[in-house]
């Protein structure tokens, strides 16, 4: 045991008062005759034993009293046998404070209903308040990229202020960073004595126990480890229960609406109870539109779809929030979506036909018009399209169209530059030289010449016809094309079809027949996208269009020339995470907004990608230019799911970690909290209590 | 009502000033005297022979047998009463204007002024220490002064043999008396007060003044006290407020169980506290007295 004023134990010579008093203090009763003595005698006989016990116990409690108070005056401190840095007197003092995610964990056990980080605040002020005077102290709030602590110094009110100013994060705590910055931070004190005190809750995600313990370098150079005081922000909790919303999936769901989304959320039970009917709310900017219940198996996990169709754009904030349970700010999950718009599809019929079978465009028109198409489509024979005004449509489609003339043909140009989708199919009416003169700048590739593998109606057009060899299964047009449906896709027998010229600009081959001559082209003309079909979408070149595989493909491209497809990559990013957006929008500022009023600036990087970083809280950040929601640009943070997991660190766990010789307070033991001499005041004050309740009897 | 309180006896020197007083308070007090006419038992016929009063021949007796007979009484006088004050030295204890012995003297003299004053016949008998002083009881005023004056002359001291006092009672008064005792009942032996009741077995009269001093009753002292006994040479240093409650309890339960045990005699039984208004006290007396 050391004390910080061992002077001041020359006051424990005050103990003996009690004694002094009781040996010297003869003072002359006052005589006094009385006639009812005998009852006198009585009494005294009778509670002789009684004072005797009584005297005892004041003599002891007035002993203890003035034992207590100057040994608290002289500050003890209890250290432990065999501490590397203990008996040296006084110490530099580093606090560290772990304010990551887990820290906000809210204790229900008392009234106050704290988190554990204003506990942890609790614990490291009266860490400060309890180090000696002459002790240099600082104090290191521990977050995900920590910076170095201020220097040693004796001033308690500016660590004070610092430790009162911490706020908990979102992140998980680098504490292996931490405790090296500490121990830097102690080298700089010649005193011999070190000292770290962490205060943490001590969750399995709090300590990374791989790292060495760092060393401080000692007065004469050698690496001695510092005495480390853990301080228990969750002391006398066993487990800190928890469950948590720990990802989303985001799938359209085109067979409940073009506008309607699935949303598959998977949730842990970190605890070892199981949770039934815990609830999951889904909510659509800040309105509960859709509920479902999570039945959690110990430390297990669970999986829910819910379904909402989307009415109005450009971008809904979607969240799922779980029943809250002591640590809230993991039972949500947010996703940014962008809504996608009522597209409209103009269907350029080039050889109508009132037998509607014969009809070029009756089943182009039957599949975008069929349920879970993503356009809606107006059909008109060319000379009526061609004087539609083109931006009022998302995607055209020129079905066995005559080569347009040439103003049509710039502006079938211009609308495809300015982003929009072109389908272009063949037939008897396709001129290959007449189309590479009008709209060579817009094909894909330049038409050759028809090539007919079979006539159609020909007895044997089931052999000689050709067939898709290869596609590429990868582009968005045909990824759902797999198994049974890729089947229906390669079966399509084509009789007769469109050779092209060699690509010098290189269009992008999605599908090639077995003659190695291309079927589906496609190619991006300015901020648009071509595809161009080298047979009919009627029956006179193919059968395409009766087998099951045309419905689904037809409305898939027409989804993607419309930019529905074009989803960008789902952006995972984390709390702490800086995020880089891939943009070719010609943006000249770009705000981010965030939850609770936060605002970044997107950082424009050398490869033209837009950063924005690191992003301080989850929820939605939404970009926003000239007052405009920027869909493409907005996103969502979530919380580390590794902060979720609450799994406490045993104290056999700390002791291996920090040595055996440097825990002064593990988690397990909270007698650390208070110190000695608080408890020697109590002590007195409990004496100088009894004491006068023995006097008043 | 008067009330002669006990610092105006403290002003009054000698029993029979303070007796007076008292009686004058009672007296004042009264509406009507407790005791009326004459309490004559016939006992027996006696043949006349000289020096027989003459006023009892029986004349009926003397037509029928033409012989003298005198009528015998069961009493002599209307009443004979005896006074019997304990002067131990724990009755010099008194913690205000009149200790405990000035209390049963005033007490004893007051009431034999009464008696004597309606023709009854009052005696006197004092014990303290194995020493008895008695005055046979007698009806004339001239015997008043003899009684208050063997008051007056009383000293306490010595121990308190209340034994002993019954004793001597039950030998010395053979015929039926009131006796009335005026004591603190200090006495240690256990059957002490049981054998003074016994007098009421033969066929006396017996009524209890229990004197004690507020102090006794109290016991307020704070600081370490040597007490000294006033009786025998005991003497205990004690701290009071250690024992205060204790000792409470001891007395309270002494005085409750001599209350139940005169009570269980058949015995008038009163509790006078030396701060008390003596006058009070005997009219209350009286008072039970006359319902009985």
């Amino acid at each position: 045991m050391t004390f910080a004023h061992p002077l001041l134990l020359w006051g424990c010579l005050g103990a003996l008062i009690p004694l002094l008093v009781h040996l010297f203090d003869r003072r002359r009763p006052r005589p006094h005759p009385f006639g009812a003595i005998a009852f006198v005698l009585k009494s005294q006989k009778r509670t002789a034993s009684r004072l005797r016990l009584r005297r005892l116990l004041l003599y002891t409690l007035r002993t203890l009293i003035l034992l207590a108070v100057p040994i608290a005056l002289a500050r003890p401190e209890l250290s432990q046998k065999g501490a590397v840095t203990a008996g040296l007197g006084p110490m530099a003092t580093v606090i560290v404070l772990d304010d990551s995610l887990s820290m906000r964990w809210r204790d229900t056990r008392g009234l106050s209903g704290q988190t554990l980080f204003e506990h942890a605040k609790t614990e490291a002020k009266a860490a400060a308040r309890e180090l000696m005077p002459e002790e240099p102290a600082t104090a290191l709030v521990c977050g995900a990229a920590p910076a170095p602590p201020a220097p040693l110094s004796f001033d308690r009110a500016r660590m004070l202020q610092l430790l009162d100013d911490a706020q908990p994060t979102w992140e998980a705590a680098d504490s292996s960073r931490c405790l090296e910055l500490a121990a830097r931070a102690l080298e700089d004190s010649p005193l011999p004595g070190k000292r770290i005190v962490l205060v943490s809750d001590f969750t399995a995600t709090s300590l990374r126990t791989e790292a060495p313990l760092p060393t401080v370098a000692g007065l004469k150079g050698e690496r001695i480890r510092p005495e480390v005081v853990l301080r228990d922000a969750a002391a006398g909790l066993d487990a800190l229960p928890n469950h948590a919303l720990l990802d989303v999936k985001v799938e359209p769901a085109p067979q409940v609406d073009p506008k309607a989304f699935q949303f598959t959320f998977t949730a842990r039970n970190f605890s070892d109870e199981a949770m039934k009917d815990v609830e999951l709310q889904l909510k659509v900017d800040g309105r509960v539109v859709s509920k479902g219940f999570f039945d959690l198996p110990p430390h297990g996990t669970g999986q829910k779809a819910l379904t909402h169709r989307f009415e109005g754009g450009p971008v809904a904030v979607v969240e799922g929030v779980l029943a809250p349970d002591a640590l809230t700010e993991d039972d949500t999950r947010t996703v940014v979506l962008p809504v996608p718009r009522e597209l409209t599809a103009l269907v350029v019929n080039g050889a109508p036909s009132p037998q509607k079978f014969r009809d070029e465009a009756f089943f182009v028109e039957a599949a975008l018009q069929a349920g879970g198409s993503p356009v809606r489509a107006v059909v008109r024979d060319a000379d009526a399209a061609f004087r539609e005004d083109f931006s009022s449509y998302d995607v055209i489609f020129l079905l066995n169209v005559e080569a347009p003339r040439g103003d049509v043909a710039q502006r079938l140009k211009a609308f495809v530059e300015s982003g929009h989708g072109l389908f272009i199919s063949m037939g008897d009416r396709v001129e290959p030289d007449a189309w590479n003169q009008a709209m060579g700048a817009v094909l894909p590739r330049r038409l050759k010449l028809y090539k007919t593998a079979v006539e159609p109606g020909s007895s044997d057009v089931g052999a000689r016809s050709a067939r898709l060899s290869q596609v590429m299964a990868e582009h968005p047009v045909l990824l759902p094309f797999t198994g049974r449906a890729r089947e229906g896709l390669m079966s399509a027998r084509f009789s007769r079809y469109m050779l092209l010229e060699p690509g010098a600009e290189g269009g992008q081959v999605l599908g090639t027949l077995d003659d190695g001559a291309p079927a589906l082209v496609a190619m991006r003309r300015g901020r648009g996208q071509v595809l161009l079909f080298t047979s009919t979408v009627d029956r006179d070149w193919s059968d395409f269009s009766i087998r099951t595989s045309f419905l689904p493909l037809m409305q898939r491209i027409a989804a993607w020339l419309s930019g529905a497809l074009e989803e960008r990559e789902e952006l995972k990013v984390t709390v702490g995470d800086t995020a880089t957006l891939q943009t070719q929008l010609p943006l000249s500022e770009v705000d981010l907004l965030g939850p609770e009023g936060l605002e970044l600036k997107l950082r424009k990087q050398p490869d033209g990608a837009l950063s924005a970083g690191p992003l301080p809280a989850p929820g939605a950040w939404l970009a926003k230019s000239e007052g405009q929601v920027l869909p493409a640009l907005s996103f969502a943070v979530s919380v580390d799911a590794a902060e979720s997991d609450l799994t406490r660190l045993k104290p056999d766990e700390l002791k291996a970690f920090f040595g055996d010789d440097a825990v002064k307070g593990g988690s397990s033991s909270t007698e650390s909290k208070a110190p000695i001499w608080t408890w020697l005041i109590v002590a007195a004050v409990l004496a100088f209590f009894l004491e006068g309740l023995l006097l008043k009897r | 009502m008067p009330v002669v309180d006990a610092s105006t006896l403290s002003r009054l020197t000698g029993v029979k000033l303070r007796a007076r007083a008292v009686v004058e308070g009672v007296l004042s007090g009264l509406h009507k005297s407790p005791h009326q006419g004459q309490s004559v038992e016939f006992a027996e016929h006696k043949e006349y022979a000289p020096g027989d009063e003459l006023r009892h021949l029986d004349w009926k007796a003397f037509g029928k047998f033409d012989r003298y007979y005198v009528k015998r009484f069961e009493h002599e006088t209307n009443l004979r009463a005896v006074m019997v004050v304990d002067a131990s030295g724990s009755m010099a204890y008194g913690s205000g204007p009149l200790n405990k012995l000035d209390v049963a003297r005033t007490l004893a003299g007051a009431l034999s002024y009464l008696l004597v004053r309606q023709q009854d016949a009052t005696g006197l008998t004092v014990f303290s220490g194995g020493q008895l002083t008695d005055v046979p009881p007698r009806a004339n005023a001239s015997h008043l002064n003899v009684v208050l004056d063997a008051l007056d002359d009383t000293g306490a001291h010595g121990t308190t043999d209340l034994a002993q006092a019954a004793d001597h009672l039950a030998e010395k008064l053979p015929r039926r008396a009131l006796i009335c005792v005026f004591s603190d009942f200090l006495d240690d032996r256990a059957d002490a007060l049981r054998r003074l009741l016994a007098l009421k077995a033969r066929r006396h009269d017996v009524a209890v003044f229990h004197i004690v001093d507020p102090l006794e009753l109290t016991f307020p002292f704070e600081d370490p006290t040597l007490f000294l006994s006033m009786e025998d040479d005991r003497r205990l240093e004690v701290n009071p407020r250690e024992i205060r409650e204790s000792y409470l309890e001891e007395f309270g339960r002494f005085l409750a169980e001599t209350k139940q045990t005169c009570t269980a005699a058949d015995v008038d039984y009163e509790r006078v506290r030396t701060d008390d208004p003596l006058d009070s006290v005997l009219l209350r007396f009286l008072a039970r007295r006359q319902g009985r």
